[in-house]
């Protein structure tokens, strides 16, 4: 067996801050099988090879089922039958409602400190703010006023994995850009994402503590965008020669075949369109409805399900600048660069390791979850091994890789 | 005798003993010299080194011999430093033949040899890294070669076998699909195929000090024509995975020998053979099936596999009328390139040491044994599958033959 080395990493205290990858959120929920296999779980395992110590994590109370923030457990495969009454292979949620236990009780003064730090869906701007709220913090902060960042630096970590900014950047899309913007790229700590991101890792680094950041994949490439397609209403001459008869008055026209769904939109004069292509629809879309209550016909799809060819390159644009950011501040401090942009970029491409296909596909794919943007333990444990090929490269470490073979992808009945 | 043959037969498995799925284990003699001897005639097991030779033979014979071969593979991923090892079964070669004349004056022999010459039989331990590349192969052939050789004059030998081979592939890998309880799907493919081909030699003794062999074993296509696939896959996906049957082939290349001998003392024979194997028909693996679905295709591996070269070299010394002693090694350059080892070959340029015993009982009894053992290790990225690392492999053959003559 090859030596390991810790080269420069002390492992000694390892804490991990992030977002939904960082807390294990996959499946659509955050449970004890997806905080297992979190991002620095699988990191930590590593780790350990070369002197890592324990990884303690704020588990979700019910083993089994999972919860989010809308009560929901995690999803599973398993058989749908829809509107049309016809059964089918699908994610399907694994029990009526999720591990509601784990909002009741904070669970620092029981088994605090904690070495992650992960809150699904934090947006970067948040990390500084002391007493900042939602139901994921609130279930291990160490205290009423504590900040994300003061829970993570009052631990004198050693060594810190951070994976921040994919989160603001979802939340922007899956709102279908409805909701917040995306950070600004320039600004003061706590308004734009450069301050608050050289903020964050000044801390870390400021008592002498190393670490790896993480960039931004393009989220537009994640079977959540990409499996729904913008030309799916598929017409029969009828059916066409109806939609004419609503449409054609708005100057609005459809063929027999494929067409492109209606949606929203507030800036045309009827408040309606057809998607161009290009324009991704969520995953989240609610699929009875299109399949039988005339939505993306009849029915424009709301615009919350839809990224629009402007919000795909604000997307875009702002994934630049903060992987630009990012760079540079790892540079500047001597962190690491776990380069996740690339990673997603040759999975979205098709990526083969030891005999096994992954691709961006959803579901077949091997590397997104049910939920179709958050990594299965397969693809969790390719993330880590980023992070660890980055460790490795920056600090001299021989840290081994996490066997890929041993973690889970999709589960089929 | 016949009980003998058909116990062999059953538990005629083989293994990775020499270059790609080449078994060079068909004759004690030559086994204790570096698998040499297409120039030197001393039984019947010239029925496969060189048909030609045969007819120089002054007794009919026929020879039992079988060789057991233990091998292991240690496999290192250069990501994890995680090691898998095979727990590959016992290989057993074996080798009988036959050769006889009308009378003993005859210019014609007749022969016959049953040998298996290409097989291996990989089995990885369980949930090793490469379990969706292989996780268990075997596949033998045995070659039935029926064969006539011909006295030209006193230095001078022509012979020909025809070649029927028979052989069996069982190939299994787990497919990255998951059960709900984690365990994976696997597919097994199981087939039987055959193929003909030649074995032609030409021996030339011009003066008792020296002799020469050229030999030509020709290219056999194993076809499966119906092999059978099952998978074992999760109920849900049972219709995208249609257990059926499928075909393929396997060629198992032509090598063309050529021999020489120096006999400069009564006691001492040294010889030296070059083989020349075309191991370049095996470019593809591929597995068409009767029913494909979206997610069972048929598929093409690409082997690429090079002809190459073998040198064999060794002697035998009479230490009395008994007794014979034999050192030998062999130099074997693998036909797999960079980039295309894979955990069913994981072949590599090798050195083989030999050394052999001969003892002659009584007039019509000899027994030979044989010791062959290699040591060799590659490193090497496959480019379809990217399981990298390195393979390490040690191989031991012990040999045993009995020889009657009448």
């Amino acid at each position: 067996m090859p030596p390991v080395a810790s080269g420069e990493v002390d492992p000694t205290v390892f804490v991990s801050v992030g977002g939904d990858r960082v807390a294990g959120y996959m499946d659509d929920a955050l449970s004890v099988y997806g905080q297992s296999n979190s991002l620095g779980a699988i990191f930590n395992t590593q780790l350990e090879v070369v002197g890592g110590t324990t990884y303690n994590q704020p588990m979700i109370a019910d083993q089994s089922i999972g919860i989010n923030l809308k009560d929901q457990s995690q999803l599973i495969m398993g058989y749908k039958t829809d509107c049309n009454n016809e059964t089918s292979l699908s994610p399907v949620r694994k029990a009526n409602q999720g591990s509601i236990g784990s909002w009741s009780q904070n669970l620092y003064a029981t088994q605090g400190p904690f070495n992650n730090i992960g809150i699904p869906g934090i947006s970067v701007l948040n990390v500084l703010s002391p007493g900042y709220s939602d139901p994921w913090y609130d279930r291990f902060r160490s205290g009423g006023s504590s900040a994300i960042l003061s829970d993570v630096t009052s631990q004198n970590p050693t060594f810190v994995l951070c994976d921040l900014g994919t989160d603001d950047i979802m939340n922007y899309a899956l709102s279908g850009g409805t909701g917040s913007p995306i950070p600004s790229a320039v600004g003061i700590a706590g308004v734009g994402f450069n301050g608050t991101y050289e903020t964050i890792v000044n801390s870390i680094s400021s008592s002498g503590a190393k670490g790896v950041l993480c960039n931004i994949p393009d989220i537009t490439e994640f079977p959540y965008f990409t499996t729904i397609p913008y030309n799916g209403l598929t017409l029969d001459s009828a059916n066409a020669a109806t939609m004419n008869q609503v449409f054609n008055p708005l100057g609005i026209t459809f063929v027999e075949g494929d067409n492109p769904f209606t949606v929203e939109d507030q800036n045309e004069p009827f408040g309606v369109r057809k998607l161009v292509e290009g324009e991704l629809i969520h995953l989240g879309i609610p699929l009875d409805s299109v399949k039988c209550y005339g939505m993306g016909s009849i029915v424009p799809i709301p615009d919350e399900y839809v990224l629009s060819l402007d919000e795909i390159n604000e997307i875009h644009t702002k994934t630049d600048q903060f992987n630009t950011i990012i760079g540079n501040i790892s540079n500047n401090y001597n962190f690491a660069l776990a380069d996740f942009n690339s990673v997603f970029n040759s999975v979205s491409l098709g990526l083969t390791i030891n005999g096994v296909s992954f691709s961006g596909e959803f579901v077949s794919g091997g590397f997104f979850s049910l939920d179709g943007r958050n990594p299965t333990p397969k693809g969790m444990a390719i993330l880590a091994n980023e992070c660890i090929r980055a460790v490795n490269k920056k600090y001299n470490a021989i840290i081994p890789y996490a066997s890929i073979t041993d973690y889970s992808g999709v589960l089929f009945p | 005798m016949r009980k003998l043959c058909s116990l062999i037969f059953i538990i005629a498995a083989l293994s990775v003993s020499a270059q790609g799925y080449q078994v060079n284990l068909q004759g004690q003699v030559q086994q204790g010299m570096g698998s040499a001897g297409s120039a030197f005639i001393q039984d019947a097991s010239s029925l496969f080194y060189n048909p030609g030779g045969l007819v120089m033979l002054e007794s009919n014979q026929v020879i039992v011999g079988m060789t057991p071969t233990f091998s292991n593979v240690t496999f290192t991923e250069d990501s994890t430093f995680l090691q898998a090892n095979t727990e590959s079964p016992v290989g057993t070669p074996f080798a009988v033949y036959g050769s006889f004349k009308l009378k003993d004056s005859s210019d014609l022999a007749f022969g016959l040899g049953v040998y298996t010459p290409f097989g291996s039989t990989v089995q990885w331990q369980e949930e090793w890294m490469g379990r969706f590349v292989l996780t268990r192969i075997k596949l033998m052939s045995i070659f039935f070669q029926p064969t006539v050789s011909y006295r030209i004059n006193e230095k001078l030998g022509i012979g020909a076998g025809f070649v029927y081979s028979y052989g069996q592939v069982n190939l299994q890998k787990d497919i990255p699909i998951q059960f709900q309880d984690g365990s994976y799907a696997n597919a097994e493919l199981n087939g039987t195929g055959s193929g003909f081909g030649f074995n032609a030699g030409v021996y030339y003794a011009p003066m008792d000090l020296l002799s020469f062999g050229v030999s030509y074993r020709s290219k056999v296509d194993m076809n499966l024509s119906k092999g059978t696939a099952t998978f074992t896959v999760p109920e849900s996906l049972s219709d995208k995975f249609p257990s059926g049957d499928f075909t393929s082939s396997l060629p198992l290349p032509s090598v063309i020998t050529g021999s020489f001998k120096v006999h400069p003392t009564e006691k001492l024979n040294i010889v030296g053979d070059v083989n020349y194997a075309s191991w370049s028909a095996y470019d593809t693996l591929a597995f068409d099936y009767a029913e494909n679905t979206e997610s069972l295709e048929d598929t093409k591996s690409a082997r690429m596999f090079e002809n190459t070269f073998a040198f064999r070299f060794g002697g035998q010394y009479a230490l009395n009328d008994a007794f014979q002693v034999r050192l030998g090694m062999t130099y074997a350059l693998t036909p797999v390139q960079d980039g295309y080892l894979t955990p069913e070959t994981p072949d590599a340029n090798r050195i083989n040491l030999t050394a052999g015993v001969g003892y002659r009982l009584n007039d019509n009894f000899n027994l030979d044994a044989s010791v062959l053992v290699t040591q060799f290790s590659r490193h090497d990225k496959n480019l379809e599958t990217n399981l990298s690392g390195r393979y390490e492999t040690m191989v031991v053959s012990p040999g045993l033959s009995l020889t009657y003559q009448f």
